[in-house]
């Protein structure tokens, strides 16, 4: 059996390791247009500011490829899938045949029209690879009024000028939203982000968006002209909006898209043999009931398994996933799960403030709890984001949950908790349980 | 019934750890917080051997939390598909397929919180200004886990799969048919 994996990151490798599970010699082939073995992508924030580096950034172990026995095609970009012939085409016109193909191409940047941009300049570019990190570290020494704009306030803007400032340049946040990660915290925790940041040198221009950027005869950004009419001095200019699905090259292959591919329970795209994973595709999204393009880590691993097993023959099926993230701000740490900013009158929020360093908040649609934002005090965060996945009915723990006492939880309803998913230990004695049903015992 | 269950041997306890299938056993019931002492005999014990062994990521991989008079064990479930593995980000984190321990290589590890806000046992904290997610290796290179060793009450043992399911079984039985239970157990000696 040949399997073609075309993506060397998360979902992509974890779909290798699930294939390698089940069939130990299938021919297994990782195409990607990056050079390097898998490096830990999130991470390039790090590197900049010395957290990882050379040598600890790489995913996997060095003997992983020959270990398990993958060939990997590095540095080869796919320009097209046949899929009427069973092959994927590479830029050097040479053709590679798939019994089953894995698609996990990821996001590509987004970059929406700003006069000025261009990407080609060392000051200039987006901030989603190794290559942009190192781009960044060369630009940054380049710089002389150590003055970096970065465009969008979300994750990957927030982490790279985390990046650009351990680099001992200025940073401005444009962010046209009202606050920093604008998506997923709301006024309180939103505002609390923001101070952390400007306190410690990050500026952020909210409400606000760079509409041109001027440059110099080099082609390299002198300053940046903003909506509300201030010109601001930029040296690099990163343009961080967000991701968009990389589905480019599969134009005429026959693969459904829209906005990212679609799949089936199994990870089967509408063409047979053909799978698709991690942060391309629509899955599932199990708190607002509809597909959704989810773009995290977590879930592209699970999605590859999921898509592997299957690959390799044995029927598994994925039940959709749910937005999560976790981000620490100069040692402040925020975790948001789910709904944070409901728009629905009938659910109900609950909130828990002391000053600025800690700031819970529930969201509840009856007695589920549906979501939920811990600032400064994480502790048992995993515990929230495994309720709000199954479920469970929990407004009479919302005091306790507030107050930080999650573990509280646990204590009085082990059992229920400990039936969270499919292969998870069950471990503890029943003697003093609440109560028992045959029905949620497996 | 727990005198029974020591006589009657229907697994090898040997043969089971001698395939590294051991786990931790949680007995929630009989922990009482080390109640009276200045430390925690099971915390104590993991800090002072974490530090022999990780050097600096020396903080417990166990904890004891408290509900009103009832306290529980956290500690790492070893979870075959563990979402923690999932989550992390820099590859720090991974299953060693031979001792079938979840392993964590600390000098990968940035701090990105993903693994705590994935636990769904809260079995991983942040401690301190720390940046490293510390998680229990099951002791997997001593022959008693310390924790287990420092237990003076009962509330963890040491023991193989199979033993494990066995015990399981006891317990979901005592539980669902009670005092009813009688097993003329004197019938299956020699």
């Amino acid at each position: 059996m040949k399997y073609v994996i075309i993506g060397n990151s998360y979902s992509g490798l974890s779909c290798a390791d699930a294939i390698r599970r089940f069939d130990k010699t299938g021919e297994i082939t990782i195409i990607s247009d990056e050079p390097y073995k898998a490096y830990a992508r999130p991470l390039i924030s790090y590197y900049l500011e010395g957290k990882t580096t050379d040598e600890t950034i790489w995913y996997k172990d060095d003997d992983y490829y020959e270990k398990n026995n993958y060939k990997t095609l590095l540095g080869k970009k796919v320009i097209s899938v046949d899929t009427a012939g069973k092959k994927v085409v590479l830029d050097d016109n040479t053709s590679i045949e798939y019994d089953k193909l894995f698609i996990g191409p990821g996001g590509a940047p987004f970059v929406p029209p700003i006069e000025g941009f261009n990407p080609d300049s060392p000051m200039m570019g987006t901030f989603t690879k190794y290559d942009d990190a190192k781009k960044m570290e060369r630009g940054a020494k380049l710089a002389k009024h150590k003055e970096a704009i970065v465009i969008g306030g979300g994750l990957i803007g927030l982490k790279a000028s985390e990046g650009l400032r351990a680099l001992d340049m200025h940073v401005t946040i444009a962010e046209l939203l009202p606050r920093v990660l604008g998506l997923a915290l709301d006024e309180i925790s939103g505002n609390i982000t923001a101070k952390k940041l400007n306190e410690n040198g990050i500026d952020t221009a909210t409400n606000d968006t760079v509409v041109k950027i001027n440059i110099d005869e080099a082609g390299n950004p002198k300053s940046v002209i903003m909506k509300s009419g201030r010109e601001l001095v930029a040296d690099i200019v990163i343009v961080a909006i967000g991701v968009r699905p990389n589905v480019g090259f599969l134009e005429g292959s026959g693969i459904t898209i829209d906005r990212g591919i679609i799949v089936d329970k199994t990870m089967m795209t509408n063409i047979k043999d053909v799978y698709a994973g991690g942060d391309a595709i629509v899955s599932y999204d199990i708190l607002n009931k509809k597909p959704n393009i989810i773009a995290i880590v977590p879930l592209a691993c699970e999605q590859g398994r999921v898509a592997g097993t299957n690959m390799a023959g044995i029927h598994r099926e994925y039940y959709g996933g749910m937005g999560l993230n976790s981000v620490e701000i100069y040692g402040l740490p925020i975790v948001t799960i789910g709904l944070t900013n409901p728009n629905d009158p009938s659910q109900t929020v609950f909130i828990h403030q002391e000053g600025e360093t800690i700031y819970r908040k529930l969201v509840y649609d009856g007695e589920v709890l549906v979501g939920a934002i811990l600032l400064g005090d994480i502790a048992g965060s995993g515990i929230l984001s495994a309720i709000i996945r199954q479920g469970v009915k929990c407004l009479k723990y919302k005091d306790e949950f507030l107050k930080g006492n999650i573990y509280s939880f646990v204590i009085d309803s082990e059992f229920e908790v400990y039936n969270i998913n499919e292969g998870y230990a069950i471990r503890g004695d029943f003697e003093d349980l609440p109560q028992f049903s045959r029905s949620n015992w497996r | 019934m727990k005198k029974n269950m020591e006589s009657i041997k229907l697994t090898n306890l040997e043969e089971d750890l001698k395939k590294n299938q051991i786990e931790i056993m949680l007995y929630p019931s009989k922990c009482d917080g080390c109640e009276g002492q200045e430390y925690k005999s099971c915390v104590k014990a993991c800090e002072t051997h974490m530090k022999e062994k990780y050097g600096k990521y020396s903080t417990a991989r166990i904890n004891i939390k408290s509900k009103g008079n009832k306290f529980f064990p956290i500690l790492c479930h070893n979870c075959d598909e563990a979402p923690c593995v999932d989550a992390c980000m820099p590859g720090a984190r991974y299953r060693d397929i031979e001792n079938g321990w979840t392993l964590t290589n600390y000098k990968k590890c940035v701090g990105c919180w993903m693994c705590v806000m994935v636990c769904p046992f809260g079995a991983i904290e942040r401690i301190g200004e720390d940046h490293y997610a510390s998680k229990c290796d099951g002791c997997i290179d001593e022959n008693t886990p310390k924790c287990v060793e420092a237990c003076k009450k009962g509330a963890l043992k040491r023991i193989g799969i199979k033993n494990y399911a066995y015990e399981r079984r006891l317990m979901v039985a005592n539980k669902l048919y009670g005092p009813r239970l009688t097993i003329n157990y004197d019938k299956y000696k020699k």
